[in-house]
């Protein structure tokens, strides 16, 4: 019951970032060039007025859809009101310039900024709740939208739509604003390829591939999914804005729930995991019904297949098309382990409340789930009320029965966030390179070193249990929790698993095991409690504990 | 007083057919605890089905009624086998996104075939109404209440009082307790989709005389009822239907004294008011944070 | 020929190796108790048996047919009844309705259901009071009992019973092994146990495993004065071999 596999398929998890070695500018000049090159086609190539409009159509849905490359690809909550931020982002630049005369400019960011706030309260409402009821509120919050946009004539134009939407000053041809919606795409593109490697995009993942994980390494999981779901409606209004300057009209059937699952499809065909994936499905998307016209001359045609599309994407191809790619180019480039150097593992434990690092007192748990505790003391700090990740905060480190690594990631990345734990006085402020280094110096001490760079689905059960005690340990605790760490292991893992804790502890690191293997009780511990049916029955040295006649029949049973 | 017992009456009509839709949601969720996003469009469908015989074959009603029923059976049968059978095992997110392309695919295909025009069908009796007092019974909507009262009471009895009603409530506890014993867990599942589809297929044909047929009803009463479970209390079958029929009446009234182009709207604002101020519903337990 | 024969069985979970190379014999009649202490592999032996979990190696031979890559159901079918770790009584339904479940392999009226779970309850009295009471009201002991009555509904010719004694107080134990004792005289049982004692006292026959493969195999006499048992629970002095 307990080692059923209990995660989703591999194939529902996206292939993780590496993590380079080359210099910053190196690698992101191409990048640079590439982009600038094709600002400057989009400027001076000239192209009829259809072809203009396809390619505006995919650069602003293109942003857009790159919101959802956020909030699902990366933190794996499910957003179906893109559409309607979308649409928040182009009714404030539609009404802003034509209305009441406002600057482009500013209605632009003004709705973006609209956007972002009705992605934050829709949030913050309900991601505390589970996936479904998620989709739920933002399929709800779409429903009212499009509501409004029809019926407060009085705001929105009704039906009839906004026309006559204004362009800024400098880029009043078509031709000129094609290219800035270009150069804004190239820049959000940008943004969103390097976000899984800033501490919030490794956050974000963290809680995407396993919530409990995370928010034991000290990510605050609710603040992280609002901030991703955030910044989806962020690009969503952005995309918005720039749409209606793009094409000067904006009406409320353009911004429906059928739009937001054009989105989503968009998306998922591509690869929901990366821009790459998104740009792909965008330009699919948008292009290849234009060469299938014939399809929108029969209303529901085009959309029925856009569903069906769906389904068997899902089905079939869940990572997209980049997703595919990806996986071929893994399979035939074998990546090179980059050498990496990096100073011994040092464990400063705080210890700021004196002797007593932990202190558990009345704590029992029914049937039913009520459990009560009088208190909880780590290091002198009552932790007895606070959320998993403020206790990593105040020095705790933990380890699971069944291992809880982030499967997307390698091992180096998984480390990497034990060692952002909050505060870590042994990071401070080091930024990335005294992330990694520490990161590194953990898994050299449990011996992984050389494999930092690999996903940590190709680790042995009993390594992947070392990469676990890495992460904790680059958090530097003052207490080490181990929950059952010889489970699943053979003798020769457990010999290692007996030296490791041998060497933790000799550098001042307080550790609890919970474990049934007495062998390696007996040897690692100094000090065992022994409980049984909910009761303590024995606490002492380890050796007397052992020979204890409560403890024996406890272990052998009673007559 | 007249117009709010009027009103009174409309409510828990329109809510029963919340009801009745809502009770397909919740039996599917116990069983697989997937939220089905096309439960709408089974009514839908099958609105179009009666369309189909009733309207365009001319055959008579009783008939067309039967035949469209049937056909949702089979309906259930195909959905459960192209869409949720081979994503069993993933996780919630693939099979939500699954659902809702079926609820795309479902009502654009019929789109395209039958063309956007919202089709009439009539009403079942020839007489279209009571005056009972100052209330006037419409006689449609006495139907749908009858109707959901014995569906009601045929589901109770159903579930309660045969050994195949004991092994889909086994299943939905514990699927793999259940396999032990010798229950056939896909069989159970298969029977949970045939019953959600006929009864949103139902819920359909009694309400498409009194809305238009339409291909929007399907996305609109599928959101309707998914509020009506969170109201009652999601998972729970009495308060799927209590939910329900609340639902309707405060719909209602709101069209009434409030506005009417707004009147979807209503159950939108209540599903998020729910959702943020009391998930678990009326009757439903805490709700457990998804991990 | 015995009843149930397992050779060289192998599973895995993933990349564990939850067990390798593990053989054992139950001969029709017996009642056969695999020992070991946590996470030894005992659970998954028995999920193997019943068709929860798929052999990656290995053969399972019920009245020397083979077994393997049958779903639980057609197991069930075949006689073999899996009362699981942890009970699993269904929460939300009646104690005799749980019972009446467990006779879902064959087909019968539901009257004929009705009156064969008044049967079991004579050899349950201790739950007859609680018939109509729903599952999640249960204490453990209780529990246990409508477990081992829904699985024996199943008229098995072997029973697989994981853990029996798991969180209860040792007077439910005893009482519980009092039931073992008693229905030994119709149905084959392999019994899995951490409780060593209990295990082997109604034992004809016991196996010791220990990470996920069998470490010692004998009488129950012979298994209790053997030093490795005690090894095996205990880590004791003795270095423990693979």
């Amino acid at each position: 019951m307990t080692a059923k596999t209990q995660d989703a398929k591999a194939q529902d998890l996206p292939a993780a970032a590496p993590v380079h070695s080359t210099p910053l500018l190196l690698r992101h000049l191409p990048y640079f060039i590439v982009a600038a090159i094709a600002v400057f086609a989009a400027a001076t190539m000239s192209f009829d007025g259809y072809v203009l409009n396809i390619l505006m159509q995919a650069t602003t849905f293109a942003v857009a859809v790159f919101g959802l490359t956020v909030v699902l690809g990366l933190c794996g909550q499910i957003n179906l009101a893109q559409a309607a931020f979308f649409g928040l982002g182009a009714y404030v630049v539609g009404l802003g310039t034509t209305d009441y005369q406002i600057n482009f400019w500013i209605c632009l960011i003004g709705g973006s900024l609209v956007a972002l706030l009705a992605g934050a309260l829709l949030g913050m409402s309900t991601l505390k709740l589970g996936g479904h009821y998620l989709a739920m509120v933002t399929i709800s919050f779409q429903q009212i939208l499009t509501l409004v946009m029809i019926n407060a004539i009085w705001l929105t134009h009704g039906p009839d739509g906004i026309s006559k939407i204004g362009r800024p000053a400098l880029f009043q041809s078509q031709q000129s604003f094609l290219a800035l919606c270009v150069a804004v795409l190239a820049l959000v593109g940008y943004l969103v390829w390097h976000l899984p490697d800033t501490r919030i995009g490794r956050a974000m993942r963290a809680v995407r591939d396993n919530e409990l994980a995370a928010g034991v390494a000290g990510i605050d999981i609710f603040r992280t999914k609002v901030l991703a779901f955030a910044l989806s409606a962020l690009l969503g209004g952005l995309g918005g804005g720039l749409f209606a300057g793009g094409f000067s009209y904006v009406s409320p059937d353009q911004f429906s729930f059928a739009e937001s699952i054009v989105f989503l499809t968009m998306a998922l065909l591509g690869g929901v995991g990366s821009p790459i994936g998104a740009v792909i499905g965008t330009g699919l998307l948008i292009l290849i019904p234009e060469w299938l016209r014939f399809l929108k001359s029969i209303p529901g045609l085009y959309l029925a297949i856009y569903g069906l599309f769906v389904i068997l994407i899902v089905r079939f191809m869940p990572d997209g098309i980049w997703g595919f790619v990806q996986d071929m180019l893994t399979r035939w480039c074998t990546k090179r382990p980059a050498a990496m150097t990096s100073p011994a593992l040092q464990l400063v434990p705080a210890k700021t409340g004196g002797d007593m690092v932990l202190e558990v007192t009345g704590l029992s748990k029914h049937f039913g789930g009520l459990k009560a505790v009088d208190k909880i003391m780590l290091d002198g700090t009552d932790v007895t009320d606070m959320p998993p990740h403020q206790r990593t905060a105040a020095g705790l480190g933990r380890t699971f029965q069944n291992i809880r690594l982030f499967r997307s990631m390698t091992a180096l990345e998984n480390v990497v966030i034990g060692a952002e734990r909050p505060g870590n006085t042994l990071t401070g402020n080091g930024g990335q390179d005294a992330l990694t280094e520490r990161a590194l110096s953990a898994l050299t001490f449990v011996g992984l070193g050389p494999r930092a760079n690999e996903l940590v689905s190709s680790f042995s059960y009993g390594h992947q249990r070392l990469i676990e005690i890495a992460r904790a340990l680059a958090g530097n605790p003052t207490l080490l929790l181990l929950d059952e760490p010889a489970a699943g292991l053979n003798s020769t893992e457990k010999l290692e698993l007996h030296d490791l804790l041998k060497r933790i502890a000799a550098q001042g690191l307080t550790i609890l095991i919970i474990d049934h293997d007495m062998t390696l009780v007996r040897e690692a511990a100094q000090h065992i409690t022994v409980l049984n049916f909910g009761k303590r029955i024995a606490d002492g040295e380890s050796l007397a504990v052992l020979q204890h006649p409560d403890v024996i029949s406890a272990y052998l049973g009673t007559e | 007083m007249d117009q709010i017992l009027q009103l009174l009456f409309t409510g828990i009509g329109i809510g029963a057919v919340y009801a009745l839709v809502a009770l397909g949601f919740v039996l599917i969720f116990r069983a697989t605890n997937v939220v089905n996003f096309a439960q709408g469009e089974f009514s839908m469908v099958a609105a179009f089905l009666m369309v189909v015989f009733a309207v365009d074959l001319q055959w008579p009603y009783w008939l067309s009624f039967i035949v469209s029923l049937a056909g949702m059976a089979l309906f259930g049968v195909i959905f459960n086998l192209g869409v949720y059978y081979p994503l069993r095992h993933r996780t919630f997110l693939p099979v939500i996104i699954a659902t809702i392309g079926a609820s795309i695919f479902l009502a654009n295909s019929v789109l395209a075939i039958y063309g956007p025009a919202p089709q009439v069908l009539e009403g079942w009796f020839e007489t279209p109404g009571i005056q009972l007092g100052p209330v006037y019974l419409d006689s449609q909507y006495l139907l749908i209440i009858a109707v959901t009262i014995a569906l009601v009471i045929l589901n109770y009895w159903f579930f309660e009082h045969t050994m195949l009603g004991k092994k889909l409530q086994a299943t939905s506890q514990d699927k793999e307790m259940a396999s032990l014993l010798g229950i056939s867990v896909s069989g159970m599942i298969m029977i949970t989709f045939i019953y959600s589809a006929v009864l949103g297929g139902l819920a359909g044909i009694l309400v498409a005389p009194v809305l238009f047929v339409s291909i929007q009803m399907g996305a609109t009463i599928a959101l309707k009822a998914f509020a009506a479970t969170i109201i009652g209390g999601f998972g729970d079958v009495t308060g799927a239907i209590i939910g329900g029929i609340a639902l309707g009446i405060i719909e209602t009234f709101g069209a009434a004294y409030v506005s009417v182009p707004y009147k979807d709207a209503f159950a939108f604002l209540v599903l998020i008011l729910f959702l943020v101020f009391r998930p678990q519903g009326i009757f439903g337990e805490r709700v457990a944070e998804k991990a | 020929m015995a009843l149930l024969e397992i050779n060289d069985l192998m599973v895995l979970y993933g990349e564990i190796e939850a067990l390798r190379g593990v053989s054992l014999k139950v001969e029709a009649g017996q009642v056969v108790t695999l020992l070991g202490s946590n996470g030894a592999g005992k659970s998954t032996t028995l999920r193997a048996i019943s068709g929860l979990a798929k052999p990656a190696a290995g053969e399972i031979l019920f009245d020397g047919k083979s077994i393997v890559g049958l779903g639980p159901e057609a197991i069930v079918r075949l006689g073999i009844s899996h009362v699981p770790e942890g009970r699993r009584v269904f929460p939300g339904l009646t104690v005799k309705e749980n019972i009446m479940l467990g006779a879902s392999n064959r087909r019968v009226a539901k009257a004929q259901l009705a009156r064969e779970a008044d049967a079991m309850f004579d050899l349950f009295p201790d739950i007859r009071p609680f018939a109509d009471k729903l599952g999640w009201t249960l204490s453990g002991g209780q529990l246990q009992m409508v477990a081992v009555a829904r699985g024996l509904m199943a008229k098995p010719r072997l029973l697989l019973l994981d853990e029996p004694s798991l969180g209860l107080a040792p007077v439910i134990v005893q009482a519980v092994f009092r039931i073992i004792g008693e229905i030994r005289r119709d149905t084959t049982v392999l019994l899995v146990e951490q409780n060593a004692r209990m295990g082997l006292s109604v034992a004809d026959y016991g196996y010791v495993l220990e990470t996920g493969r069998l470490a010692l195999g004998g009488k129950p006499d012979d298994l209790w004065g053997n030093e490795a048992i005690r090894a095996a629970y205990l880590g004791g002095h003795t270095k423990v071999s693979v």
